[in-house]
């Protein structure tokens, strides 16, 4: 049934985006600036899963917490390093620093990129899998083991992420520093604390999104460009800020390339995606789900 | 910049020190004899022409486009290809990539008018992108990453040398012009602050829309003319990280003043050449320095030169035995 | 002769009424003052004269033209000139510089902005800082450069939008000296203040709105005096 496979295919893949695209919507909630170097987050947690595996022995069901953990740290780090500016009141960048983030974020991502490439080698290494199955029959499809489990995982995380963040003290600490920064720090939020908090989150679910599919597409300095770009485009598909948005958008892209790869072009099937991003930011720049910012 | 010096004169002494750089190429020669060196200057001087496009966009207008790479990308094949199909040189190729690029960058201008910062890059790094897959995957009609062979047009060197030299001191002396006008009160204007301009009547349409077909037209001329300097093109020419180098050379030069990509291009990509010797470390150095530059010191290397004369000049002198 | 007409312009945002058939209207060369409690929908008006906000219905007619939609540019050519609320310049031009984009955009050659705004500097004691960029002045010299780019070329009306909130007395009596001097010349204003006194010293008439209507309309020492204003503002009748 090449209908249901498309499809269940189409969903697990999207499962996997939505991991990397939550993370990027939660920045932008918050510090309003898009990380260009979103996509490196998730290269770092491939190699840190593969390499832990391969080289430190480690189990692969320990090395996806490692993993994690090292995209927590990354963006914790870069947070406190570089994202300052863009809420510290007086820096010399005044009144563009939207672009500030963009240099930055843009130079980090190349920075990063061709560290690993010399650290570590341009080679692809192959992540282990999760679980040693390669083939699972659920009803008339075929799915392989580990992409099925990976999946799982992947949902549960995505469950937890969403729940923590609509319900926990922390999570809707977020939710207000994201709706008004000004007015968050006057009833009394740490707003540097909020922002740390996400971009690490967002680096450990991307470094997640890294290390479950490091079996599928195997670590390299640049593994990460391509995944970055398609959650420029959910996120945009699913307005910029919103989780849920994020999550269904993602669902919704990784079924049309999965139907359009086969259907439409094999080799444009990374297109679709930017062709679906330009039109929205120029008809519909809130996405599906999004609100319009007021300018004056 | 502290007061006494006039935006006329601020102007000025960026024009004179760019003067001051373009005179230091053009006696290099004399000194410096090897070829391939004086091919990396004339590859620099591509990526000074891309980096003086870019910041007419982002420095001058605030419009933050990742495309720059893309447009030189489509003028290297504007002419490769008129080249390859037609064997047309030169004198064809390369006023059809002005034209071509200019014309795409206008549209694509047009369709950008109402994005601001991350939406605008994100559109213009979808746009580089597709550009780039596109002319990647046309096989039949491009060669896709084979690439093209493109005719040459000198036989020597230094004549495309001197060439590109000379367009290159022509699009400064042209934009210095440009600047010093009304056009330049205008640009600034609106990278400043969009509603504020639009309040004093400057036309946001009309400008934002010319910066950005001059800046597409600027990087087809330069993406022609490498071309026909390395007679041979390829997609490899549209990659993001080519766009990064740009970006690195300006915000390491000076975003937003005229000597920056200049000089800024010239010193990174010259560097670089020696970094390819240390390890190939260029691309990690230069994104390290933008990072750093960006985050602290965002007036460039120029900024911080401005800032050290300042400096010096304001040096406390001893009081002379009159004002006791 | 109504210069500008105000016809039954409504605007909401979400669920939030901020001008509810508003109308008013102001003759050529009148100083007509603005007032009305925090949210009475005095600055969306301003931004919907000055085209940077879209009305949900209602017109505006300038000289007895439709102005309704256009952007802000084009009304600024137009004569429709405005000061914003929270102040806004251009930081990395110079002061002179931040004038000449007014004068040139508005059709001034540029010798003849050079000579005027030179002029206006002097008339508002900016001479001292005038070449330093406008984002090492301060919060008083921003406000009275951004009131400058307003009369490089003198508008058909000139919205101001709170220039003399925030500001110091002298630093206010230089612009309220220069509005008296060019209304004197003919200029028409619409001057939005919560600073009753100059209000009253200024203005020969006043509009006061409140939750996004026109609640009085009349000569100003009559506004301030009526009990439905004095209401908006402190919530219960005089006593």
């Amino acid at each position: 049934m090449l209908t249901l496979d498309l499809l269940i295919n189409g969903l697990i893949i999207g499962v996997f985006y939505a991991l990397m695209a939550i993370g990027l919507s939660l920045i932008f909630g918050i510090l309003k600036v898009v990380n260009f170097a979103h996509g490196e987050f998730y290269m770092v947690g491939a190699y840190a899963y593969t390499l832990s595996a391969l080289m430190l022995g480690v189990s692969p069901w320990l090395a996806l917490p490692l993993a994690f953990v090292v995209g927590l740290v990354v963006g914790v780090v870069v947070e406190r390093l570089l994202m300052r500016p863009l809420y510290s009141g007086y820096t010399s960048w005044g009144s563009i620093r939207d672009e500030y983030a963009v240099i930055v974020t843009f130079a980090l991502s190349i920075f990063l990129i061709n560290v690993v490439d010399k650290v570590v080698g341009p080679f692809a290494y192959r992540g282990p899998p999760l679980v040693d199955v390669s083939r699972i029959a659920i009803g008339p499809i075929l799915i392989s083991g580990h992409r099925l489990i990976a999946a799982v995982v992947a949902i549960a995380v995505i469950v937890v992420v969403a729940l923590a963040i609509r319900y926990s003290y922390w999570g809707r600490q977020i939710q207000a520093v994201s709706q008004n920064r000004l007015g968050a720090s006057l009833a009394g939020i740490d707003t540097a604390k909020a922002s740390a908090i996400v971009f690490a989150l967002a680096g450990g679910l991307a470094a997640v999104s890294g290390a479950l599919l490091a079996n599928i597409f195997n670590p390299t300095p640049d593994v990460g460009v391509f995944p970055a770009i398609k959650s420029y485009v959910i996120v945009v598909l699913g307005g910029m800020g919103s989780v849920p948005g994020s999550i269904v958008a993602s669902l919704v892209l990784g079924v049309l390339e999965s139907f359009g790869g086969v259907y439409i072009s094999y080799q444009y099937r990374d297109t679709f995606g930017l062709l679906i991003l330009i039109l929205f930011l120029l008809f519909r720049p809130q996405g599906l789900f999004g609100e319009k910012a007021r300018e004056v | 910049m502290a007061g006494g010096i006039g935006t006329g004169d601020r102007l000025r002494a960026e024009f004179v020190a760019s003067l001051v750089i373009l005179l230091l190429v053009a006696v290099l020669p004399a000194f410096v004899t090897n070829a391939y060196w004086q091919g990396v200057v004339v590859v620099s001087m591509y990526f000074a022409l891309l980096a003086v496009a870019w910041n007419i966009l982002a420095g001058y207008t605030g419009q933050f486009s990742l495309a720059p790479a893309a447009f030189g990308m489509i003028g290297a094949y504007t002419t490769g290809l008129l080249s390859y199909y037609y064997g047309t040189g030169a004198a064809i190729g390369v006023p059809a990539a002005i034209i071509v690029s200019g014309g795409i960058g206008l549209a694509l201008g047009r369709i950008v008018l109402r994005l601001r910062g991350p939406y605008l890059a994100l559109t213009t790094l979808s746009f580089a992108e597709i550009m780039r897959l596109v002319i990647s995957n046309s096989i039949d009609f491009t060669r896709g990453d084979l690439g093209l062979n493109v005719l040459g047009i000198f036989e020597e060197r230094l004549a495309y040398y001197y060439l590109i030299l000379a367009v290159l001191f022509a699009v400064q002396a042209g934009l210095y012009y440009l600047l010093r006008a009304r056009a330049g009160l205008y640009l600034r204007a609106i990278r400043d602050d969009e509603i504020a301009a639009a309040s004093r009547g400057v036309k946001i349409v009309w400008w934002k829309t010319f910066a950005f077909t001059l800046s597409a037209a600027i990087c087809g001329l330069a993406g022609a003319l490498y071309g026909h300097f390395a007679q041979f093109v390829s997609p490899e020419l549209g990659l993001l990280s080519q766009t990064g180098i740009v970006i690195s050379m300006v915000v390491i030069g000076g975003l937003g003043t005229l000597v920056g990509p200049v000089g800024g291009a010239l010193l990174v990509y010259v560097l670089s050449e020696f970094l390819r010797d240390v390890g190939n470390a260029q691309l990690v150095v230069f994104a390290f320095l933008v990072i750093v530059f960006a985050r602290f010191f965002r007036q460039g290397l120029w900024g911080l030169l401005l800032a050290a004369v300042g400096f010096w000049r304001a040096r406390p002198v001893a009081p002379s035995p009159a004002a006791k | 002769m109504p210069c500008l007409v105000i016809d039954r312009v409504s605007k909401s945002f979400g669920g939030v009424k901020a001008l509810d058939a508003a109308s008013f209207s102001l003759d050529a060369g009148e100083l007509v003052g603005l007032i009305g409690p925090n949210g009475s929908g005095k600055t969306t008006l301003i931004n919907i004269l000055s085209g940077h906000l879209a009305a949900d219905s209602g017109s505006v007619a300038l000289d007895d033209e439709p102005i309704s939609g256009l952007r802000p540019e084009v009304l600024a050519r137009r004569g429709v000139l405005r000061m914003f609320q929270l102040t806004r310049a251009f930081p990395r031009m110079s002061a002179l510089d931040n004038l000449l984009v007014a004068g040139c955009a508005l059709g001034l050659p540029q010798h003849e902005a050079h000579a005027r705004a030179l002029g206006l500097i002097e008339d508002l004691r900016l001479t001292r800082i005038m070449h330093l960029d406008a984002a090492q002045l301060s919060g008083g010299q921003l406000k009275l450069l951004e009131f400058g780019s307003c009369f490089m070329v003198p508008p058909r009306i000139a919205l101001l939008d709170e220039p003399f909130a925030a500001v110091h007395p002298t630093l206010k009596e230089i612009m309220a000296g220069f509005i008296r001097r060019r209304h004197a010349a003919g200029q028409t204003f619409l001057l939005v203040s919560h600073d009753m006194p100059v209000i009253v010293e200024l203005c020969p008439r006043t509009v006061c709105m409140n939750a996004g209507r026109v609640i009085a309309d009349e000569a100003t020492r009559a506004v301030l005096a009526d009990p439905v204003v004095i209401e908006a503002y402190l919530g219960e009748a005089a006593i």
